[in-house]
C-alpha cells in the first residue's frame, strides 16, 4: 500500500538490471515482432499523433457547451431557478415544451436549475482539484525528488491522510465545519491532496532517474531548476489527465455528500443538492432526480474520455495511476 | 515473521494517529459542541453533558479518556434530548454487519463478473467482443453508484415492482443474507457496477502483459488447453495486482456504500452516520468515523499480509532477509 | 481445477478422435518443411521473418539452425511447432510431421502434438518458468494432461525426470519455486518439462544463451544425452556456430529469413561455400588462438526484414559482393558434396569467389590509399 510507488521504481530498476544482463544476448528483431503480434495489435508508432475520434469531439463539445452555459447562466434566457413566476402552480410535472426538464415540487424550472447547479458543481470540481494539485502536487514533486528524510516525512503525511476512506474524511470535515460551498470545496480538496501527491510522486520518481535529469544534475543544475525545468514539464501531462479524472470524481463525490446530508446545504444549487432534494419524490416526480443524474453521468463520461485521450497522447503509463 | 511484527507495529501507530485525527477534528469545530448537539436545553443540562463527555479536562486527558472508552466498547451517545440518549456502540453492533454484507456482496459480485470478462477480453484483445466490453466498462466507470441506484429504484422497484424499494427499520431487518437478499440485491448491484469496470480494465491490461510472458508460451507448448493456460498460468500472477487494487479500492467502496445505504434506506452504518450528521450528533459522528477508518486500516493490513503470502517470490525474499 | 482435465479422462490415451491425427506410418522423414513463409503484419509493413525455408529431419538426428539476430531462426522454430500468435501473422507453405500436414491444422489438433510429439526448450530459463507455480506441478502438468496416469504416478515420474536431468534432491526441488533455483537448474527443469511426455522432436531455442558460460556446455551435453537416450530428433537453434559444431548432424545457416547454406556438419566446416557462413566461422574464438586475438566481426547491420535488400540479401555486408549480387537473388543450388546446398553467385573456395574477393580488396585499398 503506502510503499507502492517506491516498489514500482524498484521494479523498474530491477528490470533495467535484467535488461542489462540480457543485452549480451542480441534481441532477435523478429521475436520483438513476435511479441508485438502476440499482444494482439500491430505496433504502430504514429498512434500518438492520431486525429481526435468522434467520441473525443462529442466529449469536448459537451464540456464546452456545459461550461459556456454555466458561465453565462445569469444572462441566459432561462427562468429564475429559485422562483419562477411564470409557473402556473405549486406542483411538479414532467418535461413539456415550455419546461424542457419539467418543474419541481414548488413550480421551479428544473432545466434552469441544472444550469445554475452546473455552475456550482463545476466550481467545486475545478477549485478543489486545483487546490489539491497545488498542495498535493508540490508534496509529490518534493517527495519524489528528495528521496531522503524529506521524502519520508511527506510520504508519511500523505499515508496518514490516506488511512481515511476519502468520502468519510470529507464528510467529517463538512459535519464539523457546517455545510456550505466553501466547506465542501475545501473538504474535497483536502481529501484529494494525498491521492494527487502520491500520483505525482510516482511520476516524479520515474522521471528523476532519467538520463537527461542525471545529465543536468551532473552539469551542476540546482535543485529548483532540475525540479521545475527538467522534471515538472514531463510530469505535467500525467497531472493534467489525472486532474480531468479528479474533477469527475469530485463532482460525483459532491453528489454523495449531498445525499448524506453533508453537502453545500439546501440554499445552494448543485447537482448533488438537486438529487438530495428530489430524492423523496422519486416515485411521483422522477425527473427532478434523473436530470441532474444524467448531467453528472455525461459530464463524468466526457471528462474521463478526454482524460483518457490526453493520457494516450502523452503515453502516460497506466501503472503510475 | 519479523516483517509481520513490523507491520503490526505500524498498524498500531496508524490506528493511534487515525483515532487522534478523529478526536482532534471535533475540537476544531467553530461552535460549542454541546450547543450543537442539544441546541435547545437548559444551561444546567448542557453543563452536565460537558462534564459527561469530559470537555472540561485538558486536551490529552480528553483524548486518553475517549480512546480508552472507545477500545472498551463505549462509543459515546446520541442525544435525543436533554435526558434521553442512545449508546452509539449498540447501534454500531446492529448496523455494521449490514454494511459489511453490502460491501462484501458488491465486492464478490464485482470480482465474479470482472474476472472472466477481464481474462476473456485480454485473450481476445482487439476483437469486437473486446471492443464492446471495453466501451461498456468505460460507461460503467462514469456511472456513479447512486445514479444507478436511483434508476434501479425507479424502474425495478417502483415501476415494475420486482423488488421492494425500502428496507425495514433496523429492528426488523434480518441479518441473514438468505432472508434479506430482496432488500440487498439492488444496492449490491449499484455498488458493484463501478467496481466491475475498474477490475475488468485492470485485469485486462495486466493479463495482456502476462500473456506475453515467456512462461505462458511454455505453458502453451505443453499442449494444455488455452482455458487452463489462461486461468491457471496467466491469471495467478495478474490476480496479485487485482488483490492490491481491490484492497485500495475499499476506501471508495466504503464511501459508495454509505451513499447507497442512504439511497435505499438500508439500516447500515452509513444511514446511521447520515442521521447523526443531520441531527448534529457530533460525538456519534466521531465514533462512526473512527470505526470506519479503523476497519479500513485493518483491512488494508490484511491485504498487505495476504499479498506477501500469495506471491512466493515476496514470501521467500522476506524469509531470506 | 479437475474440470480442466475432464477431456483427458473421457478420451483414454491413444484413442482416435476428430481432434487427433491418425496413427502415422513409420517410414519417411519425421519432419518435412517446404517453402515455409511466416510474415508479421505490423504498422511499419510486412515483416518477412521467415521467407521460404525448406528442410527435413530424420528421426533421432540433430539439425543445427544458425544465424545472427534477426535471421528468423527463432520464428522458424515457432512456426514449425505452430506456436505463433493468432493475429497479424501469415504462414504459408507446407510442414509435414510424420506425414501429417501441420499448416492449417486446428489448434486442438496441434495441442495433442505439443508435449507428446514435439516440445520446446526456450531461451531464457529465468522467464520461461511460471514464477508462482511449484516446480513439481509445472512438470506433472503435461504428464497429467496428456497421459492417463494418477497423480502419484505423475509425481514419481516427475521426480525421476528431475533426477535424469541431473538435479540433486529431486523430491525437495519438486516443492520449490523457480526463483529458488539457479539459471542452469531452471534450464534443467525446462528440459525435464519438455521431455516429460517423450516427444519425438525437441526444439532447443538458444537453450544456453542466457546462461553462464560455465553451465552452457553442461546443458548442451545434457540435451545431447537425453536425445540419444530417448531417440529424439532435435532442432538446435543458436547464433553460435561453435555450439552446434560438435553436436549437430546437419547445420542450416539462416540469413534474413532464408536458409543460405545447408550441409552435414563436417561438409559445412570443410567445404564452406557461402561468405556469410565463412564470416560466422571467423567469429568463433578458437582454442589454439593466442590470447587477446581480435575476433572478426561481420560489418554492417542485420538486414531489414520489411524491405530485404535486392538481389542477394547478404550482399550489402559481403566482402565478395559483385554487381550481380546486388541485382539477382541467388537460388539455393547443390554443391558437389552430397546434401550440401547454398545460395551464392561467387562461392567461397572457388576461382570465381577468389577473384571476386581479390577485386573488392583491391578496390578497397585503392579507395583508401
Amino acid at each position: 500500500m503506502p510503499e507502492q510507488p517506491r516498489s514500482e521504481t524498484e521494479d523498474i530498476v530491477r528490470s533495467l538490471a535484467t535488461d542489462e544482463r540480457r543485452r549480451d544476448v542480441p534481441p532477435d528483431e523478429a521475436s520483438l515482432y513476435l511479441a508485438a503480434a502476440e499482444a494482439g495489435a500491430a505496433p504502430h508508432e504514429g498512434a500518438a499523433r492520431e486525429r481526435l475520434g468522434l467520441g473525443a469531439w462529442l466529449a469536448l463539445i459537451w464540456l464546452g457547451a456545459l461550461i459556456t452555459a454555466a458561465l453565462l447562466a445569469p444572462w441566459l434566457p432561462i427562468p429564475d431557478p429559485k422562483n419562477d413566476k411564470a409557473a402556473p402552480a405549486l406542483f411538479s410535472h414532467g418535461p413539456t415544451l415550455a419546461h424542457l426538464f419539467g418543474l419541481d415540487g414548488i413550480g421551479r424550472d428544473v432545466f434552469s436549475q441544472t444550469i445554475w447547479a452546473a455552475r456550482n458543481s463545476l466550481f467545486i470540481g475545478f477549485v478543489s482539484i486545483v487546490i489539491g494539485f497545488l498542495i498535493g502536487g508540490m508534496f509529490g514533486l518534493l517527495g519524489g525528488y528528495f528521496r531522503g528524510r524529506t521524502g519520508a516525512v511527506l510520504g508519511g503525511t500523505t499515508d496518514i491522510l490516506l488511512a481515511f476512506p476519502p468520502l468519510v474524511l470529507a464528510l467529517t470535515i463538512v459535519a464539523v465545519f457546517d455545510q456550505g460551498l466553501l466547506q465542501v470545496t475545501i473538504a474535497l480538496a483536502i481529501v484529494s491532496i494525498p491521492i494527487l501527491a502520491r500520483i505525482t510522486r510516482a511520476s516524479t520518481l520515474t522521471w528523476s532517474d532519467r538520463e537527461f535529469v542525471l545529465a543536468a544534475r551532473a552539469q551542476g543544475g540546482k535543485h529548483p531548476r532540475l525540479m521545475f525545468r527538467e522534471i515538472l514539464p514531463n510530469v505535467l501531462p500525467a497531472m493534467f489527465s489525472i486532474a480531468l479524472l479528479g474533477i469527475a470524481v469530485v463532482i460525483v463525490a459532491e453528489g454523495g455528500l449531498a445525499i448524506l446530508g453533508a453537502g453545500v446545504g439546501p440554499g445552494t444549487l448543485t447537482w448533488g443538492t438537486m438529487i438530495a432534494a428530489g430524492q423523496s419524490e422519486l416515485r411521483t416526480a422522477p425527473h427532478i432526480v434523473l436530470f441532474p443524474c444524467v448531467m453528472i453521468f455525461l459530464t463524468v463520461l466526457s471528462l474521463n474520455y478526454v482524460g483518457d485521450v490526453v493520457r494516450k497522447r502523452f503515453d502516460v503509463r497506466e501503472s503510475g495511476l | 515473521m519479523r516483517t509481520i511484527g513490523f507491520k503490526l507495529i505500524r498498524l498500531v501507530i496508524v490506528v493511534l494517529v487515525v483515532t487522534f485525527i478523529c478526536f482532534w477534528l471535533l475540537k476544531l469545530s467553530p461552535e460549542d459542541l454541546v450547543d450543537k448537539i442539544i441546541p435547545v436545553g437548559s444551561e444546567a443540562a448542557k453543563n452536565k453533558m460537558r462534564s459527561d463527555i469530559g470537555l472540561n479536562d485538558g486536551f490529552f486527558v480528553q483524548y486518553w479518556h475517549w480512546l480508552s472508552h472507545f477500545f472498551t466498547g463505549n462509543l459515546g451517545y446520541s442525544y435525543l434530548s436533554e435526558t434521553g440518549r442512545t449508546p452509539v456502540g449498540e447501534s454500531v453492533r446492529q448496523s455494521l454487519p449490514i454494511s459489511l454484507e453490502l460491501m462484501l456482496g458488491a465486492q464478490i459480485l464485482a470480482l465474479v463478473v470482472a474476472i472472466p470478462f477481464g481474462v476473456v477480453t485480454a485473450y481476445r484483445a482487439g476483437s469486437k467482443f473486446d471492443g464492446a466490453s471495453n466501451s461498456v466498462a468505460f460507461g460503467m466507470l462514469a456511472l456513479p453508484s447512486y445514479v444507478l441506484g436511483f434508476v434501479l429504484l425507479l424502474y425495478v422497484g417502483a415501476k415494475w415492482k420486482l423488488l421492494p424499494t425500502a428496507a425495514p427499520a433496523i429492528d426488523s431487518f434480518s441479518l441473514n443474507p438468505l432472508d434479506n437478499w430482496r432488500y440487498m440485491l439492488m444496492p449490491v448491484i449499484s455498488l458493484a457496477v463501478g467496481q466491475i469496470a475498474i477490475y475488468m480494465r485492470l485485469l485486462r491490461s495486466d493479463m495482456i502483459a502476462t500473456l506475453q510472458e515467456d512462461f505462458v508460451t511454455t505453458a502453451k507448448s505443453k499442449g494444455i488447453p488455452d482455458r487452463r493456460v489462461l486461468f491457471r498460468h496467466a491469471l495467478r500472477p495478474s490476480s496479485l495486482t487485482l488483490l492490491t487494487v481491490a484492497g485500495l479500492n475499499v476506501g471508495a467502496l466504503i464511501g459508495g456504500a454509505l451513499v447507497i445505504e442512504q439511497v435505499f434506506s438500508i439500516p447500515g452504518i452509513g444511514s446511521k452516520l447520515a442521521q447523526s450528521i443531520l441531527t448534529n450528533q457530533l460525538v456519534a459522528v466521531q465514533s462512526y468515523v473512527a470505526v470506519i477508518a479503523i476497519f479500513y486500516v485493518v483491512l488494508n493490513f490484511f491485504v498487505d499480509i495476504a499479498y506477501s503470502y500469495l506471491d512466493p517470490r515476496i514470501r521467500h525474499a522476506r524469509a531470506a532477509a | 481445477m479437475s474440470w480442466f482435465r475432464r477431456t483427458t479422462t473421457e478420451q483414454p490415451a491413444g484413442s482416435q478422435t476428430s481432434t487427433r491425427f491418425p496413427e502415422a506410418p513409420l517410414d519417411g522423414s519425421l519432419l518435412d518443411v517446404r517453402d515455409v513463409k511466416t510474415h508479421f503484419r505490423t504498422g511499419r509493413g510486412l515483416v518477412r521473418a521467415v521467407d521460404g525455408v525448406t528442410l527435413s529431419l530424420e528421426r533421432g538426428r540433430t539439425l543445427g539452425v544458425v544465424g545472427e539476430s534477426g535471421s528468423g531462426k527463432t520464428v522458424l522454430s515457432r512456426s514449425i511447432m505452430g506456436l505463433l500468435p493468432k493475429h497479424n501473422v501469415e504462414r504459408s507453405g507446407s510442414i509435414r510431421f510424420e506425414g501429417h500436414e501441420l499448416i492449417g491444422a486446428s489448434n486442438d489438433q496441434l495441442r495433442h502434438l505439443w508435449g507428446t510429439q514435439m516440445a520446446m526448450v526456450f531461451q531464457d530459463p529465468m522467464t520461461s518458468l511460471n514464477p508462482v507455480m511449484k516446480i513439481g506441478s509445472q512438470i506433472t502438468e503435461p504428464l497429467l494432461y496428456h497421459l492417463d496416469i494418477s497423480r502419484d504416478y505423475a509425481h514419481e515420474t516427475a521426480v525421476a525426470l528431475l533426477e535424469s536431468v541431473g538435479i540433486p534432491e529431486p523430491e525437495r526441488r519438486m516443492k520449490q519455486y523457480p526463483h529458488e533455483m539457479s539459471g542452469g537448474m531452471r534450464q534443467r527443469v525446462m528440459i525435464a518439462i519438455a521431455i516429460a511426455c517423450g516427444p519425438k522432436l525437441l526444439f532447443a531455442d538458444e537453450p544456453t544463451t542466457a546462461l553462464d558460460v560455465t553451465v552452457q556446455a553442461q546443458i548442451l551435453d545434457l540435451l545431447q544425452a537425453q536425445q540419444h537416450e530417448r531417440f529424439m530428433a532435435m532442432i538446435l537453434v543458436t547464433h553460435d556456430l561453435g555450439v552446434v559444431a560438435g553436436r549437430a548432424d546437419d547445420i542450416a545457416v539462416m540469413y534474413a529469413g532464408q536458409i543460405v547454406e545447408r550441409a552435414p556438419t563436417e561438409v559445412l566446416f570443410s567445404n564452406t561455400k557461402m561468405p556469410y557462413t565463412e564470416a560466422l566461422m571467423h567469429s568463433i574464438p578458437k582454442l589454439g588462438d593466442p590470447s587477446h586475438t581480435r575476433l572478426t566481426t561481420i560489418g554492417g547491420r542485420p538486414p531489414n526484414l520489411i524491405q530485404p535488400p535486392k538481389g542477394c540479401r547478404f550482399s550489402p555486408r559481403c566482402p565478395y559482393a559483385q554487381p550481380k549480387c546486388f541485382e539477382e537473388e541467388p537460388p539455393l543450388v547443390s554443391s558437389d558434396a552430397p546434401s550440401h546446398e547454398f545460395r551464392c553467385w561467387y562461392p567461397v573456395g572457388t576461382p570465381e569467389g577468389a577473384a571476386a574477393l581479390a577485386r573488392n580488396q583491391a578496390a578497397l585499398s585503392n579507395g583508401s590509399g
